[in-house]
Order: C-alpha cells, then structure tokens, then sequence
C-alpha cells in the first residue's frame, strides 16, 4: 500500500536506471533531507548537535570512505583510524601555514595527503589479501599513530602534542573554534556529508563501482575480463582513504576542536569497521544505520533514564549501557549477517507487496 | 542514500527533545557534576579519588545541610577516561553546572576552549595542564594546589637535596606516559638539563605497552641512570614497578609523580617496592575530616566505598581535598556576593580568590593535609607545594618536610607556553570583561 510500486512504468532504460526507480525511496530521502536540512536545526538542543548529530555524520562517513574500501573493493582494511589521522594533521598543518586558505578548500586538499598515503599502504595489497592485508594495514595504523606522537613539526612542536583549532572563519561565519555556534557546525558537517555521499552513491554505481564490485567477487575473474587489478585496487584505496581523511579532519575541527595522538588509534578504527560491517558491506545507506547504532545509541541510552525521572548511578549506567548496546549488536547480527542495509531492504520489499503478500 | 539514517536520528532526536541536557535541579542546589571514570582502563586509580570527592560533598550535605545552607548536588557523568565522552558530559551538564570537573588531561584541552564561550570554570587540582596557572590568559581555568612543573621542579629540589647545581654530570631517566600527561614536565626539564648540566633521558611508554615495559626497562638498565623519574598513571605504575623490582633497580633512586603513588600499586609489590618515592600535595594520616566523613557517610551506608580501610588511602584522601577546594570557593564565593546558591561566574571569582590558610585548614579537619596556598588573577594555580612519600613497605609515609617549587624558573615559561596556547587558539578572548579585584 504505502510502498506500492505497480502503476509506476519505466519506458525508458533512463527512467529504468534511475537513482530511484521507486517513487516512494524519492520521497522518503525528500523527507529525511527536509528533516535534516531544516526539522533539527530548528528544534535540537546544544547538546543533540554535539553530542548526537554531528559525530553520527562524522562517523558515517568514515564508515563510508572504509565502505568503499572493504564493502565494494573487497580489500580489508584495519588502518583507517590511521589515515583519518593523516586527514586531521593535514588540515591542522594547512590551515597554520596558510592561515588564509579557505576552511573547505583546506578540508579538499588535506583529503588529497590522506589519499597519497592511503594509495603507498594500499601498495602490498596488489601481493597480498585477505587477513594478510589486513595485517599490513595494520601495521600503516601503527606507524602512522607513531608518526603523529614522534613528528613534534606536524603539531607545530605544541608542549601537551596534541593539536588545537583556532577560530577560522567560512565567508564571514564562524564555523570552528569555540565561538562556532553548534548549528553553523551541523550544518557545514551535513553539508559536505551530502556531497560526499551523493558522490559516492553515483561512482559506485558507475564504472570504478562495478569495477570494485567485480575485484572484489573474484580478482582473477576480473583480471581474465580485462580489469586492471593495480588501478582498481588502488582507486579504491584512493578514494577510501580521501572520504576518511576528510572524516578525520571534520572530527577534529567541527567536532572536538582538539585532539591527541592516540585519538587516532586501533580502537578507533575498530569502531569504524564494526560500523561498516553492522550497517552492511557494500552499502552507502548501511553507514549511516549503523552509526547511529554504535555512535548514537550509548548517547541516548546515556541520557533515557534521567529523561524519564529515573535515578542511577552514572557509573552503573555505563555498564549497562555496554551490555544493552552489545545484545543489540549481536541480536542484528543474528537476524540479518548482512547488516542493517539489508534489514532495511527486506523491510522494503515486504512493504512493497503488502499487505497481499505471495 | 542519507535517509533512512536520518529517519533514526529524528526519532532518537524526539525523544530527546523532551529532556536533553536537563537535569532536574530543585530550587536552592548547586550542581556541580564531576566527570568520573570508575569504569575502563583507568578505573582502578580513579575509583578511590571520586569516592573521595563525592564523599566529602556528601559529608558537608548531611552534617550541615550543604555549604552555606545550599545543598550541593554533586553528580557523576561517567567517561571512562574517553575524551568523546567527556566532552559529552561537559555539553550535558553545562546547562545548570557551575564548575565543570573534567579529570583526564585529554578533556581538559577539549573543553578548556569552550568554557570561555560558556562561562564555567574549569578546575582541575593536580592536573591539566601547567601554564593554565597564567590567570591572565586562562581565566576561567584554576589547578591548584601545585602543576605538573611546579611538581618537577620540586622533585628535581629533593633528589638533588636543595642544590641543582649538584646534579651536573648526572643522568636522569624521565619514564612517561606517552599522551599529553606523559609529556607535560618535559618543557621545564629540558630547561633543567641545560641550565644545571645533567643528562635527560626520556623513556616513553605508549599506552599499549603500559603493562609490559620490559623494553623500557631494558633500556633503563642500559643506560645507568642516576634517577629515573616516574610521569604514570593507570596501569603504567604497576607495570613500571613491577619491572623494576623484577631487574633489581635501587627502589630509593626512584621517584613518580603525586598520580603514580597509589597505595593499591605497591600493595602487590610490598617489601619489593621499600623506598620507592612518590610526590603528594597532600600528606597521609589520620585527620579529623575523615572521621567525620565516617561518621556521617560511610556509617549511614552513603558512601561507594568497599571498606572503611580505603579511607587511609592517599588517593581517597586526596579526593576528599579536591572537594574541599570546590566546596572552599563557594564559600568564598557565598561570602563575597552575599547569595545561597552562587553561579558559575561568582564561583570563578570565589576560586580566584580562594585563599587556603593554615587556620582555615584546622577549623574543617584538615590540618597537614594539605599545605596552605592562595590564589589571585595571575596566579591560578596557587603554588601551595608538596610532600616527598616513601613507601615502606606497607604504606606511605612522609619522607620529606614541605617542598616548594621554584617559582623563578617556572614562571617565564609559563607566561610563554599560555601565549603559544593563546596564538595557537586565536583569537584567545582576553580577560576585560572580568576585572580582577
């Protein structure tokens, strides 16, 4: 009923490749845009915007860039904590050279210097794969937090060693430093966030996508049919590695506003892969359900007793926050190994056919 | 494909509408939340020091109905030492709070910027970092009784028994935490050996080696060090005591920093670790504020600790001060505008004036428990000084009459840290809207 899709007739291969072939999915993305555009600046608190949506669309796109990485190229990736890291010390080291440079075109390029050291690690893939990857991205993981702690020039030789945002300014609006009021923030992050996504969304569906795809279910099936393995894999690696490094660079500018070292280790990019995986491999959508599953729901956990008059121990909470937070994970791994993203799109097709199913 | 995502967050937005960030302050309570770790890596030494700062707040509500007549609402957001999170329970509590207590150096970075902008002191007693003593530039940051520098110089004094110059030729191990806490007496250090002629040698221990530092110790054994000097905290102590004892370094030549002197690390070690030494701006014994807390906390059935033998432990008595430091403001602050419950402003003036003397102590129990100090615009850190503890074995001891830090040294470059700090955060808000008086 309400996802009906008989009377809706394709009459060309245009209209039949479309970005949504379904009305309904057009309508809804219009609807979630509206509500993210303009329902939450309107209605959240302080508190929300930093504390819930902004590390949710940092975190999704991290997700993302890992997405394209693991999910469609099929490559394994365990250093991405790492090169969001690049990312963040990139724009810090930009912006402190050049202070003048713009915010945005400093996000662009410092996204380029994670790229160039995303493709060098993603070089032993071209021998390797498999766990085997996995283990020489993890070793970019620890050189590379190393590299920030040991380099004292990347954070311009600061005696704490961790690097700070000064105040900069985006066409007369202050968007980082403490002075940025949480809605300009929100809404440079869900800016770039939607480029970046709509980007994505259309070059995996293209040419490199299917290339990707192709690598990923079989390389050497790929290779038989005329794919270049080294470009395919390392475009990925390319383009994985920008998404995250601008997810790092936004994390510590639009989000923390100061950040250490070890900010950028191994648990960090563990929390990426796990959302990646429970939101679904080989998925845009499946980025941002399962940030809100890892990033959002502990937050709101957090704050849903006090909301509803009950009072606990902070302390207790946390436990018991770990535990509900950790069920739920294992419970939509249960249901649905494929992740969120497929939940969702056997939701769908069951709606589709609704109520009069075979 | 942004939308299905969205479609979440706008139900997880809507129920929060409801209350976000709102914590439920009755009239006349000030709400001062304290951001605890009692879970994760570092729960171990931060368990004892909350039990000790929410028990005294709890002693001074139930025996005196609060200070100043106004209860104080002394509630836990729990971080687990994890930055993302503490800057979470800053932007949930910031609404109503009127001090914000953010406890691990990686948070104190985080929100130090932003109090500015939310007009919330920050304090910070024992740690954060040094150059937030310059009231001048951070005027809504206060650590007191002593910083991380003012704890180098004073222990650089005691090892080399009052006469720097002594030390030239000697070789000094600096063993740290690789993080911001870890790397904080380095700047004043490096001064040390260049102007006094001894050779530093910093050995760091990232976070993941922390429990296995063989190779640091490996190292340590290798270059013969006269001292080796301890920046620890967590399971670094443990680990870095263990090894020691295990290679048959001399117990007496090793000194830690007031967070690396925690009775729980030693007691596993006992006799092994006899003569180990620990820097602590606050001195053990028996005092009469923690009888009271006894009486009115612990024997009502109020208190989180386990038993009553954690309350003779330094951590749990050094908790116990940092509260005092917080409930001693607001008085000052209650005294000077006249008001029940004060706000964050009258508490920042309430800190700066806060003036800590040796009666003062004697009237609240604690005489000797800390030294006497006191703070004003430019100094925000008060410069109180500390004891050197010697562990015997069972328990520490004091080992040392009252050090005092060398202020001459430390001063200029805390005027030049806090200005990079300025210029590396600019445009850094100056203090003319808060005149000093």
């Amino acid at each position: 009923m309400l996802y009906r899709t008989s009377g809706q007739f394709k009459t060309s291969y245009e209209s039949d490749q479309a970005l949504f072939p379904v009305k309904q999915d057009a309508w809804l993305l219009m609807v979630i845009l509206v509500a993210a555009y303009v329902v939450f600046p309107l209605t959240a608190s302080e508190f929300t915007f930093k504390a819930l949506l902004v590390p949710v669309l940092i975190y999704s796109l991290a997700a993302m860039g890992l997405n394209i990485l693991t999910g469609f190229a099929g490559q394994l990736s365990l250093g991405t904590a790492g090169f969001m890291g690049v990312g963040a010390y990139a724009c810090y080291k930009l912006t402190t050279i050049f202070p003048e440079m713009n915010v945005l075109v400093a996000l662009a390029l410092s996204g380029l210097f994670s790229a160039a050291v995303g493709v060098a690690f993603g070089l032993p893939s071209l021998r390797i794969k498999g766990f085997y990857l996995a283990i020489a991205t993890l070793a970019s993981q620890f050189f590379l937090v190393w590299l920030f702690e040991k380099w004292a020039w990347l954070y311009n030789y600061n005696a704490s060693g961790a690097i700070e945002v000064r105040t900069m300014e985006f066409f007369g609006i202050v968007v980082t430093g403490p002075t940025a009021s949480p809605v300009t923030q929100y809404y440079f992050v869900l800016a770039v966030v939607t480029i970046i996504c709509f980007a994505m969304i259309n070059l995996t569906r293209g040419r490199y996508g299917r290339m990707w795809k192709a690598v990923r279910d079989m390389d050497i099936a790929a290779e038989l049919v005329g794919i270049n393995l080294m470009r395919a894999k390392l475009t990925a690696f390319a383009v994985s590695s920008y998404v995250v490094g601008i997810a790092g660079a936004l994390l510590v500018f639009f989000w923390k506003g100061a950040a250490e070292p070890n900010l950028f280790d191994i648990p960090l990019s563990f929390q990426i892969l796990f959302i990646a995986i429970i939101g679904g491999l080989g998925s845009i959508l499946g980025n941002f359900l399962g940030a809100i599953l890892i990033v959002a729901l502990p937050v709101v956990l957090n704050v849903l007793p006090e909301t509803l008059g009950i009072s606990i121990n902070s302390a207790t909470m946390e436990h018991v926050n770990d535990m509900i937070v950790g069920a739920l994970i294992i419970m939509f791994l249960i249901v649905e190994p494929h992740g969120l993203a497929r939940f969702w799109a056997l939701i769908r097709e069951k709606l589709i056919i609704w109520p009069y199913p075979h | 494909m942004t939308k299905f995502s969205k479609i979440g967050a706008m139900l997880a937005a809507g129920g929060l509408a409801l209350g976000v960030g709102v914590t439920s302050v009755a009239a006349e309570t000030m709400y001062t939340p304290n951001m605890s770790y009692r879970t994760g890596p570092f729960a171990a030494t931060g368990i004892p020091l909350m039990n000790g700062q929410r028990d005294y707040v709890n002693m001074l509500n139930a025996r005196d109905g609060g200070v100043g007549g106004v209860m104080v609402d002394f509630e836990e957001c729990e971080t687990g030492y994890n930055t993302n999170k503490g800057v979470e329970c800053y932007e949930k509590t910031k609404a109503n709070a009127i001090v914000t207590q953010p406890w691990s150096t990686g948070i104190t970075l985080q929100v130090l910027p932003r109090t500015n902008v939310d007009r919330i002191p920050i304090l910070a007693p024992g740690y954060g970092f040094s150059p937030m003593s310059d009231g001048e530039t951070f005027a809504w940051a206060f650590n007191p009784p002593v910083s991380y520098w003012d704890g180098a110089s004073m222990i650089m004094n005691y090892i080399s028994d009052g006469d720097m110059n002594s030390l030239e030729g000697q070789k000094i191990v600096l063993l740290h935490l690789d993080h911001p806490f870890g790397k904080e007496p380095l700047p004043l250090l490096e001064k040390y050996a260049e102007q006094y002629g001894f050779e530093l040698v910093p050995v760091p221990v990232g976070l993941k080696e922390m429990q296995n530092q063989s190779a640091q110790w490996l190292q340590i054994r290798r270059e013969r060090p006269d001292w080796v000097v301890m920046w620890g905290w967590g399971a670094m102590n443990a680990g870095a005591l263990t090894e020691a004892a295990k290679t048959r370094f001399p117990m007496d030549k090793f000194v830690g920093v007031w967070w690396s002197g925690s009775d729980d690390d030693l007691l596993a070690l006992g006799d092994k670790a006899k003569g180990y030494k620990s820097i602590s701006w606050n001195a053990p014994g028996n005092f009469p504020v923690i009888d009271e807390i006894k009486t009115h906390v612990v024997d009502a059935g109020n208190s989180m600790i386990e038993d009553a033998s954690d309350m003779d432990k330094i951590f749990y008595q050094r908790g116990v001060v940092m509260s005092m430091f917080l409930t001693e403001a607001i008085k000052t602050a209650q005294k000077h505008f006249d008001v029940g419950a004060v706000n964050a402003e009258q508490l920042r003036w309430g800190l700066e004036n806060l003036n800590i003397t040796e009666e003062l102590l004697s009237e609240i129990g604690m005489s000797g428990m800390v030294a006497p100090f006191q703070m004003s615009c430019t100094n925000h850190t008060g410069h109180g000084g500390a004891w050197m503890l010697e562990w015997d074995g069972a328990k520490f001891v004091q080992a040392s009459d009252l050090l005092k830090p060398d202020r001459a040294s430390i001063e200029p470059l805390e005027k030049e840290k806090a200005a990079e700090y300025a210029q590396n955060n600019a445009p850094w808000p100056t203090r003319d809207s808060l005149p000093c008086e």
